[in-house]
Order: C-alpha cells, then sequence, then structure tokens
C-alpha cells in the first residue's frame, strides 16, 4: 500500500510541476533559515572546543548582591572565588579565569588590538585547548608571577608574521613584555568564556587581584568527578553562598549559583530572569512567526491542489476508498514533498553556510551543518509535512462524492 | 460593477479565508520590515552631531588611588598636561563611560515641575567635551573654569530633551530638579543632540554635568583630538607616554571612527539579514499567491466563459479578475491597517507616529502591487479563454 | 434576423482536421423559433456557437440583423453579444457564488445600467419566468428546473433578440422539460424574440416553427 501511495505521489507531483516547485521552493527556503539559524546556535552554544568536559564542569560567572532598593550584580572576584568557592567539597578541581579586556599594542607601526585573559594553572588542566605548538604555562610559573603568555594562532600571525616557531619570543602588549610559552588554535568571539587573543598568569595582572571586594571580572569553572555530581555541587554552592557574610551594610542578600554552560552562557544579570527561558521564548517567538506565513502559503497551495484533483477523490471513494486511506494518502504525498523540499532545503543550507563562512562576518565562527542540525532540519520537515497536509487532508476527506465527481 | 465583485467574494469568503489572511500576515511582515527601514532612514537623515574624525577614545583603569583630592587633581591634570605637549593632540576631555559609539549607557530620571521623566541619558563630561567632539551649541553656553563654585549645579542639556521639558520656549537659566533652589540644576546651554550610538540609531535626551573635584576617581575615559596626520606611529608613542606614566593601569586605545563603523554594522546585519527572509518569505508568498490564483481561474473557466458569452469583453473579464484580487487585499489590509494603527496609537516601542504612518502607507502600496503583480497573468490567461469551449466543457 | 451562408467549420490539431460543419446555408427570420436536431457529435453545437458569435467560423458568412459581424472586434462582438444574443445552457452556467437575482444581473454589468435599474429589470424577469420569491437564494439550494429558468431569466433580462439555448431541457425530467418549453414558447409568441434551440427530444422540436437536422456537419434537412 506505501509503496503504491508512494507512486501516486510521484505521479501526481511529476504532473503538477508549477505547484510542486512552489511547494518545494517554500519548503526548502524554510528550512535553510531554520538549519542556518539552528547551526548558528549549535555552533555558538553547542561547541564544545576547548571546554571538552563540559558536561561535568559548572561556572560561576555572577554574582549579584541585593539590599533594600539597590542591586548590584557582575562577575565576581578572584578573591572571592578563591576564598569561598575554593571550599567546596564536591569539585574534583576548580579554575579561575578572568574574562577578556581589550588593550593595544603596537609593532612596525602598526596598531594590533588585543584581548588578553588571566588566568590560574587549573584553566589549562579543565581546558584542553589544542596547542599549535609549545604548552601553558605552570602553577610554578602561575606563583611566581612570570611574564609568561600564551596567544592565538591569529595573534601569532599577525604579531609575527608567517614564522615557523614562536615559542621563547616576546610579544608586547599592554607595554609590558611576556615571553610565549604556546600557541592555541582560534576560537570565535561568541564562545566568550573561552575567547582570548592572549592569555596570561593571574598573579601578573595589573589590577590588585588579592582585593578583597567581591565583585571584579573573574570567573570559576567547577569540575566535578563525573556527570552525576553535578547537582550535588552545584547544591553545595547555592548552601555555602547562603552562608557568606554580607560585603557591605548596604546590602542582606548576595545571589550566586554554579551553572551549567548553557545558563551561565544566556545569563541576563538578573537574579528574577532566567536566561534560558529568555532565550527560547525569543527563539520560539521568532521561528514561530517566520514559519507562520509558509505554512499559510503551503497550506493554500495543498487545498488548492486537492481541490484540483477532486473528481479523482470522487473516483476513489466511489470505487471505495475510505475517506481515511485517502487522508493517508494525502499526507505521504505530502511528507515526501516535504522530505524532498528538505533535500533541496539541505542543499541550499549547505551552499548558504559556505557563503556565510567565506564572508567571515565573525572570525573564527565556522559554521557546519552537522548531524545534530540535520537531524533537527529532518524533524522540522516532518513537522511541516504534517501541518500543511493535515488540514488539507481533512478538507479533501469532507469532500462530498458527487460534488467531487461533477467537479472538473 | 464594484458591489458585483465585493458580493462574490463575500459569498466565497469560506474559500477565500486562507488567501486573505496569508495577505495579512505577508502584510505585518511587510509592515514590520517597512517600520525598520523608515525608522533607520529617519535616523539617519538626522544630523551626527558630533564630528568623530581623528578623535580618539583613551580606556583606562582607575590606578592612582590617593584620599587626597588636590593629589588626585594634580596627577591627572599633570597626564593632560603631558598628553597636550604631543605636537600632534589638539584638545584632550576627560568623561565618563558613555563615550559615542559604546553600548555603555546611563540614564536616569529628572524631575520638572513637580513631573519625574525617566530614561534621561545622564552625561559626565569636562569643559573641553564640547570642542573634542565639535558638538552644535544651539543656546546658552557650555561649562567653562568659573562654573565651579555656582549656587545651583550648571547643566547642558540637550535638544531632544529640552523639547521634551520645554517645547519651544526657551530653556536657558530655568532650573530643573526637585527639592529646593539650592538642589536645583540650572541649564546653561543647548547643544545639539548627537547620534551617540550610530549613524541608524535615534538621538535620546540626555544632560551633560560637568566633572567635579572628586570625578576622578572613577573616571575611566579620555577623548583625545589629534590633527589629520597622527598615524600608528603617533598612536604608539601616545600609547607608550599613558602607558609609561599611570603604571599600573590597562590602557587601550579606540578610534571613534573604527567604533562607529562597527556599531552601525551591529545596528546594520540584523536589518539586513532580515531583509533577506522578509525577501524570500515574499517572493514564497508570491508564488503561492499566483499559483492559487492560477488555479482558481481554471476552476472558474465555466463561470468566465459565460461572462463573455453575455457580453464581457476579454479585458473586462482580465481586469475582472485583477480586480477581485485587489478587493481581497484591501479586505486583509482593513483588518492589517487596524492592527498596525495600533503601534503609532498605543505609542508601543515610542517610535515616532510618522515612522509608522508611512510604513503603513509604503507596506499598503507594497501589498497593492504584490498582488497586482501576482494577478495580472491569471488575469490574461483568463481572458484567453475560449468562452464557446469552456462553456462546453461540462 | 439570422443568415448563414456556406459555413464551414474545421477544427485542426497538428495531425489531424476535422470536419465540423460543412455549407450550412440557414436563414432565421425575425420572431422564429428554430430547433436543431442531429445525434452527439454532429455539429449542432458548433453551429450554435457560431451563432452566437463564441466561435468564428473557418469559412462562410454570418449576418445577424442584416449586420456583418465578421470583421468586428474583441470589444464589439462582446457588446453585439450582450445586447442582441441570449444564451441558455444545458448545464445553467449559474454563478454558484452569487445569489439568483446577482445572477440575472450579471448581463446588465456589461452595459451602461444604474443598480436600481438592474435589479427592476431582473426582478420583472423573474417574474416572468415564476421565481420571483427565489430571488435570495443560492443556485444550489435550487433544482434542476427552477436553476435553468434562473438562467432563461438571466438569458432575457436584457431583452434580446434572439435567444440562444444549447439543449436546455437535457438535464431535466420530461415534466420539468416541457415547463421550461412553455416558457421559452411564450417568451417566442408573446415578445416576439428568435429562438433556435438545440435539442434531443423530438417532441420539443414538432412544438417549434422549424426543425433543422444536422447530420455529420451538414444539414440534411
Amino acid at each position: 500500500m506505501l509503496k503504491n501511495y508512494f507512486k501516486i505521489a510521484i505521479a501526481v507531483l511529476r504532473r503538477r510541476k508549477f505547484f510542486t516547485f512552489i511547494s518545494l521552493f517554500g519548503i526548502s527556503f524554510t528550512l535553510t533559515i531554520l538549519l542556518v539559524l539552528t547551526a548558528f546556535i549549535d555552533k555558538v552554544v553547542g561547541d564544545n572546543y576547548p571546554d571538552r568536559k563540559r558536561d561535568r564542569s559548572l561556572y560561576i560567572a555572577r554574582l549579584e548582591e541585593v539590599g533594600k532598593g539597590n542591586m548590584s550584580s557582575g562577575a565576581p572576584s578572584y578573591y572571592f572565588l578563591d576564598h569561598f568557592a575554593r571550599n567546596l567539597k564536591t569539585p574534583a578541581k576548580m579554575a579561575i579565569c578572568s574574562g577578556f579586556n581589550g588593550t593595544n599594542t603596537y609593532i612596525n607601526n602598526k596598531k594590533i588590538a588585543v584581548n588578553y585573559k588571566y588566568t590560574d594553572a587549573v584553566y589549562w588542566d579543565i581546558m584542553e585547548y589544542d596547542f599549535v605548538e609549545g604548552k601553558a604555562f605552570d602553577k610554578k610559573q602561575v606563583e611566581n608571577a612570570e611574564k609568561v603568555a600564551v596567544i592565538s594562532e591569529d595573534m601569532k600571525n599577525e604579531y609575527f608574521g608567517d614564522v615557523p616557531s614562536v615559542i621563547g619570543k616576546y610579544i608586547e602588549a599592554d607595554n609590558v613584555k611576556y615571553r610565549v610559552t604556546g600557541v592555541v588554535k582560534n576560537i570565535p568571539i561568541t564562545s566568550y568564556m573561552t575567547y582570548s587573543d592572549i592569555y596570561l598568569p593571574y598573579t601578573v595582572s595589573k589590577s590588585d587581584y588579592k582585593d578583597k571586594g567581591y565583585r571584579g571580572g573573574y570567573t570559576a569553572i567547577l569540575l566535578a568527578n563525573s556527570k552525576d555530581d553535578l547537582p550535588k555541587m552545584h547544591d553545595e554552592y547555592d548552601q555555602m553562598v547562603q552562608r557568606i557574610p554580607m560585603e557591605s551594610k548596604d546590602f542582606n542578600k548576595i545571589y550566586s549559583h554554579a551553572d551549567k554552560y548553557i545558563a551561565a552562557y544566556v545569563d541576563t544579570g538578573n537574579e528574577n530572569q532566567s536566561g534560558v527561558v529568555l532565550v527560547l521564548t525569543i527563539i520560539s517567538v521568532f521561528v514561530f512567526l517566520f514559519m507562520l506565513l509558509p505554512t499559510l502559503n503551503l497550506v493554500n497551495i495543498n487545498i488548492t491542489r486537492i481541490m484540483e484533483r477532486s473528481s479523482e477523490i470522487g473516483v476513489r471513494k466511489a470505487f471505495g476508498a475510505s475517506s481515511k486511506t485517502l487522508v493517508y494518502q494525502f499526507i505521504v504525498e505530502n511528507i515526501i514533498l516535504t522530505l524532498l523540499g528538505g533535500l533541496a532545503g539541505l542543499f541550499l543550507s549547505i551552499v548558504a553556510i559556505y557563503i556565510i563562512n567565506s564572508a567571515n562576518l565573525i572570525p573564527n565562527l565556522e559554521l557546519s551543518v552537522n548531524f545534530t542540525v540535520l537531524f533537527i532540519g529532518l524533524l522540522v520537515c516532518l513537522f511541516f509535512g504534517l501541518l500543511s497536509g493535515v488540514y488539507p487532508a481533512w478538507r479533501m476527506s469532507k469532500l462530498d462524492v458527487v460534488t467531487a465527481l461533477k467537479a472538473q | 460593477m464594484f458591489k458585483h465583485l465585493f458580493k462574490l467574494i463575500w459569498n466565497k469568503k469560506k474559500q477565500n479565508f486562507l488567501l486573505m489572511s496569508e495577505i495579512l500576515v505577508s502584510f505585518l511582515v511587510i509592515f514590520a520590515v517597512f517600520t525598520l527601514v523608515v525608522y533607520y532612514y529617519h535616523n539617519y537623515k538626522k544630523p551626527m552631531g558630533l564630528d568623530y574624525q581623528g578623535v580618539w577614545v583613551i580606556n583606562y583603569s582607575n590606578s592612582y588611588q590617593t584620599k587626597n583630592t588636590d593629589s588626585l587633581n594634580l596627577y591627572y591634570s599633570t597626564l593632560v598636561q603631558t598628553i597636550k605637549s604631543l605636537p600632534q593632540v589638539k584638545q584632550v576631555s576627560f568623561t565618563a563611560d558613555n563615550t559615542p559609539f559604546t553600548q555603555n549607557m546611563n540614564t536616569g530620571g529628572i524631575t520638572f515641575n513637580n513631573k519625574k521623566m525617566d530614561g534621561n541619558n545622564w552625561y559626565t563630561v569636562d569643559d573641553n567635551y564640547k570642542n573634542v567632539l565639535n558638538m552644535d551649541l544651539l543656546e546658552g553656553r557650555w561649562f567653562n573654569k568659573g562654573d565651579y563654585a555656582t549656587k545651583s549645579k550648571p547643566i547642558v542639556i540637550n535638544s531632544d530633551l529640552k523639547e521634551k521639558l520645554f517645547g519651544n520656549g526657551s530653556a536657558l537659566g530655568k532650573l530643573i530638579g526637585d527639592g529646593d533652589n539650592k538642589s536645583k540644576m540650572r541649564v546653561i546651554g543647548v547643544v545639539q543632540s548627537i547620534k551617540i550610538k550610530g549613524d541608524y540609531a535615534n538621538t535620546e535626551a540626555g544632560l551633560y554635568q560637568r566633572t567635579d573635584t572628586g570625578s576622578f576617581r572613577w573616571l575611566g575615559k579620555m577623548l583625545v583630538k589629534v590633527t589629520p596626520d597622527a598615524d600608528a606611529t603617533f598612536e604608539g608613542k601616545l600609547y607608550k607616554t599613558v602607558a609609561n606614566y599611570m603604571k599600573n593601569s590597562d590602557v587601550e586605545i579606540e578610534h571613534l571612527a573604527d567604533k562607529r563603523v562597527s556599531i552601525n554594522y551591529f545596528t546594520l546585519v540584523p536589518i539586513i539579514v532580515l531583509l533577506i527572509v522578509a525577501c524570500f518569505l515574499i517572493i514564497n508568498v508570491a508564488l503561492g499567491l499566483f499559483g492559487v490564483l492560477w488555479y482558481n481561474i481554471n476552476k472558474r473557466r465555466g463561470e468566465i466563459g459565460l461572462r463573455r458569452a453575455i457580453g464581457a469583453t476579454g479585458n473586462s473579464v482580465s481586469s475582472q479578475l485583477v480586480f477581485e484580487a485587489m478587493i481581497l487585499a484591501t479586505l486583509s489590509l482593513i483588518i492589517g491597517t487596524f492592527f498596525a494603527i495600533q503601534f503609532p496609537l498605543l505609542n508601543v516601542f515610542s517610535l515616532p507616529a510618522s515612522v509608522y504612518i508611512i510604513a503603513l502607507f509604503l507596506s499598503i502600496i507594497f501589498i497593492y502591487l504584490l498582488v497586482f503583480v501576482c494577478s495580472l497573468h491569471p488575469g490574461k490567461q483568463a481572458a484567453a479563454i475560449y468562452p464557446a469551449v469552456a462553456l462546453h466543457e461540462e | 434576423m439570422i443568415r448563414l451562408q456556406n459555413i464551414e467549420k474545421v477544427y485542426r490539431t497538428s495531425t489531424v482536421e476535422t470536419l465540423a460543419l460543412s455549407s450550412i446555408n440557414l436563414d432565421i427570420a425575425k420572431g422564429e423559433f428554430l430547433s436543431i436536431m442531429g445525434p452527439s457529435g454532429c455539429g449542432k453545437s458548433t453551429l450554435l456557437n457560431i451563432m452566437g458569435l463564441l466561435d468564428a467560423p473557418s469559412k462562410g458568412d454570418i449576418k445577424i440583423d442584416n449586420q456583418k459581424t465578421d470583421h468586428l472586434s474583441d470589444k464589439q462582438l462582446a457588446a453585439f453579444r450582450n445586447k442582441k444574443l441570449g444564451f441558455i445552457f444545458q448545464s445553467y452556467h449559474l454563478i454558484n457564488d452569487l445569489q439568483v437575482l446577482d445572477n440575472v444581473e450579471l448581463p446588465l454589468l456589461y452595459r451602461d445600467s444604474t443598480a436600481k435599474e438592474r435589479k427592476m429589470l431582473a426582478t420583472e424577469a423573474l417574474e416572468k419566468v415564476g421565481l420571483a420569491n427565489r430571488v435570495k437564494h443560492f443556485p444550489n439550494q435550487l433544482s434542476g428546473g427552477q436553476k435553468q429558468r434562473v438562467a432563461i431569466a438571466r438569458a432575457i433580462v436584457g431583452r434580446p433578440e434572439i435567444i440562444l439555448a444549447d439543449e436546455p431541457t437535457g438535464n431535466l425530467d420530461s415534466a420539468m422539460g416541457s415547463e421550461i418549453l412553455d416558457i421559452l414558447l411564450q417568451l417566442n409568441q408573446k415578445d416576439g424574440t428568435t429562438i433556435v434551440m438545440v435539442t434531443h427530444d423530438e417532441n420539443m422540436a414538432h412544438k417549434t416553427h422549424r426543425l433543422v437536422r444536422l447530420f455529420d456537419g451538414s444539414q440534411v434537412q
């Protein structure tokens, strides 16, 4: 039976080339947009270079102090993380790093904008940066506040030019010379928690990392022994935060959480507004509005196609096809059409992604159609096929045999 | 004839419902796109209000810590002298973080005539700020050294805030703020609002207050106006000068011109993406409309044949079909306009009403054009239907 | 009223030439009621189309009301049909989405007329066919006979001198059929309308003034 449906579907689609084209155009284009969108989201929040242990890590990226009528929110200080978070029992390891900041350097009468980031030695343990050459700075170098640096490939090329090795050479940034110990593969700026051009030991920071204020520019990454420990780690930190003394009289409550990557990534900076919910809402509203039009269009075309075939439907019904089988046939037809459109959409997405990549809108952000995206694409396809097929199919099953036979 | 066609459509409202809702949704999408485009264009046409060429921003982290305000001021005036001694430097100005073309904002309410108004930008700047950015002074004067010890705090407001508070009246000498006259601020000048968020963003109401003796504790930016021959070599020199003077500070130099390009980029990229998406959506809808109309013609061959038989010319048949599509569009547009008009009425997103109205007109014209183009060919086809054949098909 | 001279109609496709009509000569007087009979595919409908100026003959001349028609443009033809001719079809060809009154008004829309005039004339025409109480109905709420009466009302609303009826009773049972024929006969007698009717029914044909038989595109009687 299914084979029969399939045959009929192909025959119908071939006979009505114009309608088939319109449907395919709509489906494939809509899918292309959705696929590029998912590829982008997948790359931005799903790419786990260099934090490959992300599934057993939690991030402390924000501290909110609330008082009567005032609130202050931002990244915690090194002191806060080192003094309080360090005491947690569950984490196997804890790394502390700063966000990235900008400065300049001038070489050969050329200005280079440099983003730098301070880290401790454990950071290199937890993160799995791909080293093109050399290695990270170690614990001893950090303790001795040695002026050493890990730089990105882009920085290497920009600062030193095309030379085979830069290990041991000096790079000047923020008016200080640092010795290069390693070069790592580039990270797009969208992975803002790990992105930088230059990584430096936090001990060489010009601002005082020993300052006892709670707020600073640092983030902690807690690594658990296993994925199962994450809830425990999360709760332990939450409980600990409850016991932390207030920084000043202005405040009466401190909020800070050890969150999973996604939650930390889309954090809104406000305790009462969940970033994940917000982002999901925005995306779903956009996708809904965006899909409304093509779907309406498809439904319209599908109804038109059905009405056009009313005599065929009449004949089928007269010869004993039940409404149900007809609905099935029509839905199968639609799904085949949608899958074909999906195929075309996939092809278009590859082209679109290629164009986006070569336009280099965001440096180092290499989008790709991966299996997650493909899977999502297929799901979207099927959803589309059903959505645009069910209402017309229902209309069709309602069609009266006599009128259907009479109509041309 | 119009009434006749209207009846025809009205009686077929069930079949036409989907088509109408599709036109309606397209209209709303187009309205949104046009609103944005018109809004950006509207902003783009406004004067920039500042001269960004040759203005550099020096970001520094607050490094010099002292309890003594005098030595703090001495420290920074020495820095200014040092920078100014460089031949390419024309002017130096200190400002709070909300410099032009950044996302930094500092907004707050002000009270005037016992009415509190929120969402005004507060800029803390010094005496040289206006000259560094070459801003247009419309009334009164900018700050000078004499403002150091006045009774009520002197402020300069921008043209947007002036309009908000005083309309067409004069602002000079007026007192703003609550409490007694002592704590009120006196308007000493009005400047042209500047497009501080880039070419495509609207100007916002704002007021400028003068830096005071303690401000250096928290200020973190300098604006430096340089001569046109200032190049990267000079920038390197300037950088060294500043970095050597502020030993414990992280220093970064940015160019306003570059920052303008990048903030424009951030405003333009979303709308370009939106335009591409809308473009494809419209092609999609156009094809769909065309298909449905074309099919409807085929379905109505009998009717068309009959109309020809009883005296309709080919042209009148084809214009009838085009006209029918236009009436359908009109019905959708009436509903759409009802929704769209709520935006200026309810002042959603606080865009100027004129932007919405222009966008509304443009979208209506666009939808009519779209429907017209899509129905033209099916209409022509209908005209070509041979009545003798069409009437004997059944 | 209608004069056909040496009418010939050939349908050409790329491979086949079909002779639908050959050397038809027919003179229909004003006020005459003529019926045309013949088996399926003999060219009756083609002949009627040619008389109705819906189709042009391959050869020959048609004069209606002593006026040659071969040189008329599309626009002139349309106006000509609108004023002089009324059509009735076997399958009624009513517009399902319009009420009875609107259907009847249809021909008047293609000439200068006011809404009031149209309504008056249409009501009058409906009264003539005995459907004055059905004006607000939609066609699919009517029986076959009623539909055909609406179609007749539509055909006469513009007061044409000629009515062309293509098997007007073909879809109806004999009772309804004779009802329709009665209306047509009455129109012919009272108003003096010239009527040409294609029919399959010998009895009906014999009630008219003259009978023309076609066979394979030629006039046999």
